[in-house]
């Protein structure tokens, strides 16, 4: 199912949107990055990229390899400001480009909560499963990711079993982190089967690749081998720096902003050495640990939100497409804290213009996933949707003819433009409760953590996965089954 | 007075102060070992107290442990001949295919912190390095810091090739109280604060 919003802005002059930084303050940004890129430069764990670098000018010492800032303009200008995600289908379906804002959940959480039995365990390949086929249905979910790092599996391919579990139970566009270019080959391979050939999969891609540097100013040999792979396969990639201010960042959001960016473009040189054009996904998870617990800060940190935005002003500027997080929580388990901590990453990211918003369904900062918080952020992406779309200013919605004919002290209920309006301009909602006391109370005294729970069930048992080929099947089989003995 | 000084110094971490106070202190007849064990360790020992409770925050904690360092630097030379209670070494590193460090440091430094010799073996550690520096360096305790599924697999085949030679301590996000008994580790925390009770009670 499709939202017929999930494209935030329908018209840029009407859509809701904020600005945290001015072109200014992310020129004088954009500038920090570079010096850091130039001076203190980065470490490499890949001898191919590091040779590549050398190669096109770059002062390498060894691992250390400091970038010219002429190499990370020429990067920005070659890379595509726009990337089309389509469906398993082929279908065009999300426009990363200007501010459009697209959801999805979250990866790698080691447990789940278990809709059954309401108790906190492992996540599984079956998890994964249900996660894909709830987010086939719910409007607001536009991207699939596992929510999950699958404990029943052979050690080392959870993600090529994560997406054997996406593919078969979504059309959605699949965004998939990985452990390797080994595996990522086996994932390319599988979603090359289900498009068809390589070159439809290049064409219409649906899927996305995620990878990580070890901020700061680190690129382990891993995330660079996704890194050079993708970018040969001509295939969207994503590379997230995971930055924390106190702790792998400086103590200031400009700070994490800069070292988030310099890890971040680092990353879209590397892609473009390789090859020219290469499609790209600039961004990262900004946050600040906290100086209690020591956490990683997810939802709880109103900077996470505004650093994100900020992030976001400072990758538009850049025109790059863009990656952000919210719909997740410190939180422990779904509730009264966790709406909150949703509630805000995710209003904050629709109005930042965020193009791939991940991470909605994570609880105890991404250590859990739950499907009825999938649920609850699905329905907050909606309100917020609805306020970012804005106001329509027409001839149609201004109405003076209708309110001329009603006149003082008349109704609008009955009139045929209340009938042809009423849904299109005001939000409905799903599970936030609008009963009477009465009616609330004779259903049994719901609270919203029960109707979603209730509705998870409802949607899962309702989503009926659109079926693959038995012999594209088989064929993702035979690739699992050759990455399973390549293990052994 | 003089002691009550030096452990105030520790507790509000002015480590640019804490040398002339030492000074001051030796002056007036303190004992080296009075110092140690009755002002700066006692002064760590109540910034640990204050860190559980919530009284006090990690930058603070640190630059506690960096005036108490200090301190201690400032006194050792002094100390020939006299008591004191001998610290404990403990070798630390992150598991073989893992690259998570931003908690082990933690830990490194809340143990250095507390008076322990730390040998940080960095990430990526493999199996035989931590046998190796158990051979060469004779830690009272190994520390191990997973953060991955795949690497919590890793820290059992380590923990386990490690078996009696020395008492193991394990720790990271995913890492459980159940898994250390499962692969036989001699301890578990979950967090840089109770590492060092935690350290302290496998190796005193
Ligand atoms: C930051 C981060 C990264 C950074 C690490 C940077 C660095 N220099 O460490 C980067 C981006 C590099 C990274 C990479 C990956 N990561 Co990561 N990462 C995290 C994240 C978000 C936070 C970890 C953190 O720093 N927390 C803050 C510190 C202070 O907490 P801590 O590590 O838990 O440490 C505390 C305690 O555990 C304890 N402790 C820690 N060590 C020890 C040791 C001892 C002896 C003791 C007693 C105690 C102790 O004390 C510490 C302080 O209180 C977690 C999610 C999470 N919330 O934990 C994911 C997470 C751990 N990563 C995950 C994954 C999957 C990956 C990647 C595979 C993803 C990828 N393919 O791109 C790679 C793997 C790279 C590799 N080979 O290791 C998954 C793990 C899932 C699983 N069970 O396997 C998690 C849970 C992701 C998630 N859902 O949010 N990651």
């Amino acid at each position: 199912m499709w939202n017929r919003c999930s494209r935030s802005n329908e018209s840029d002059h009407v859509s809701v949107q904020c600005k945290v930084l001015s072109d200014g303050q992310c020129a004088r940004l954009y500038n920090a990055v570079l010096e850091v890129l130039e001076r203190t430069g980065c470490e490499i764990f890949c001898p191919e990229a590091v040779e590549l670098l050398k190669k096109a000018g770059c002062w390498t010492d060894g691992l250390r390899v400091r970038i010219p800032s002429h190499l990370v303009e020429r990067a920005i200008g070659a890379a595509p400001s726009r990337v089309v995600l389509a469906d398993r289908n082929g279908k065009r379906r999300l426009f990363l480009e200007g501010n459009n804002t697209y959801f999805g959940p979250g990866p790698t959480n080691p447990y789940f909560f278990d809709l059954q039995t309401g108790e906190r365990r492992k996540v599984l390949k079956s998890d994964v499963y249900d996660v894909a086929r709830l987010v086939e249905v719910l409007p607001n979910m536009d991207f699939a990711m596992s929510l999950a790092c699958i404990s029943d599996c052979t050690s080392g391919l959870a993600d090529v079993h994560e997406v054997h579990a996406m593919l078969q139970n979504t059309t959605k566009p699949i965004v998939t982190w990985g452990y390797n270019a080994a595996n990522m080959a086996t994932i390319i391979s599988m979603c090359e089967t289900v498009a068809g050939s390589p070159e439809a999969l290049q064409k219409n891609p649906f899927v996305v690749v995620y990878a990580e540097p070890t901020t700061p100013l680190r690129h382990s040999k891993e995330a660079v081998e996704i890194l050079l792979y993708m970018s040969e396969k001509g295939l969207p990639q994503l590379y997230t720096p995971g930055v924390q201010g106190c702790a792998t960042a400086p103590a200031s959001m400009a700070g994490v902003l800069v070292v988030a960016a310099a890890d971040n473009l680092a990353g879209l040189v590397i892609n473009q050495l390789k090859r020219e054009g290469a499609p790209y996904i600039a961004g990262g998870v900004t946050t600040n640990m906290d100086m209690k617990t020591m956490i990683h800060c997810y939802g709880s940190s109103p900077e996470f939100s505004l650093m994100h935005a900020a992030l976001t002003d400072f990758l538009h500027y850049l025109q790059l497409p863009t990656w952000s997080t919210a719909g997740c929580a410190d939180s422990k388990i779904l509730d009264e804290q966790t709406a909150i901590e949703y509630t805000f990453s995710l209003h904050s990211a629709a109005l930042s213009g965020a193009n791939l918003v991940h991470d909605s369904g994570f609880l105890e900062t991404g250590l859990s996933g739950s499907l009825e918080a999938l649920v609850m952020a699905d329905e907050i992406i909606g309100m917020s949707r609805n306020i970012v779309k804005g106001v329509r200013i027409d001839e149609e919605s201004l109405a003076v003819d209708i309110i001329d004919k009603v006149g003082p002290g008349g109704n609008f209920l009955t009139e045929e433009h209340t009938f042809k309006n009423f849904k299109k301009e005001f939000w409905i909602p799903r599970d936030i409760n609008r009963d009477i006391y009465r009616q609330w109370s004779d259903k049994g005294k719901t609270t919203y953590g029960d109707r979603l729970r209730a509705r998870a069930k409802q949607m899962l048992q309702e989503s009926v996965p659109k079926k693959l080929s038995d012999d594209v099947l088989q064929k993702l089989q035979v690739l699992v089954d050759e990455a399973e003995a390549a293990k052994v | 007075m003089e002691l009550k000084a030096i452990y105030e110094c520790v507790l509000t971490g002015e480590r640019d102060q804490i040398e002339g106070v030492i000074q001051r202190a030796l002056s007036a007849g303190c004992r080296p070992a009075d110092i140690i064990n009755n002002a700066l360790i006692r002064g760590m020992d109540e910034v640990g107290r204050k860190m559980k409770e919530g009284d006090m925050f990690v930058p603070e904690v640190l630059m506690a442990a960096n005036t108490m360092k200090i301190g201690l630097q400032a006194v050792k030379p002094l100390m020939e001949g006299e008591e004191t209670e001998a610290p404990g070494k403990i070798a630390i590193g992150t598991v073989s295919g893992d690259l998570h460090d931003i908690g082990k440091n933690l830990v490194v430094m809340m143990l250095e912190g507390a008076g322990f010799k730390v040998i940080d073996l960095g990430v990526d550690v493999s199996k035989d390095r931590f046998l190796q520096v158990i051979e060469e360096e004779k830690p009272d305790l190994i520390g191990l810091s997973a953060l991955l599924t795949t690497t919590m697999k890793t820290m059992g085949e380590t923990v386990q090739a490690i078996g009696g030679k020395v008492k193991t301590m394990i720790g990271g996000a995913p890492v459980t109280e159940d898994f250390a008994d499962e692969i036989g580790a001699s301890g578990y925390a979950p967090d840089a604060v109770t590492a060092v009770d935690l350290a302290k009670s496998l190796i005193f």
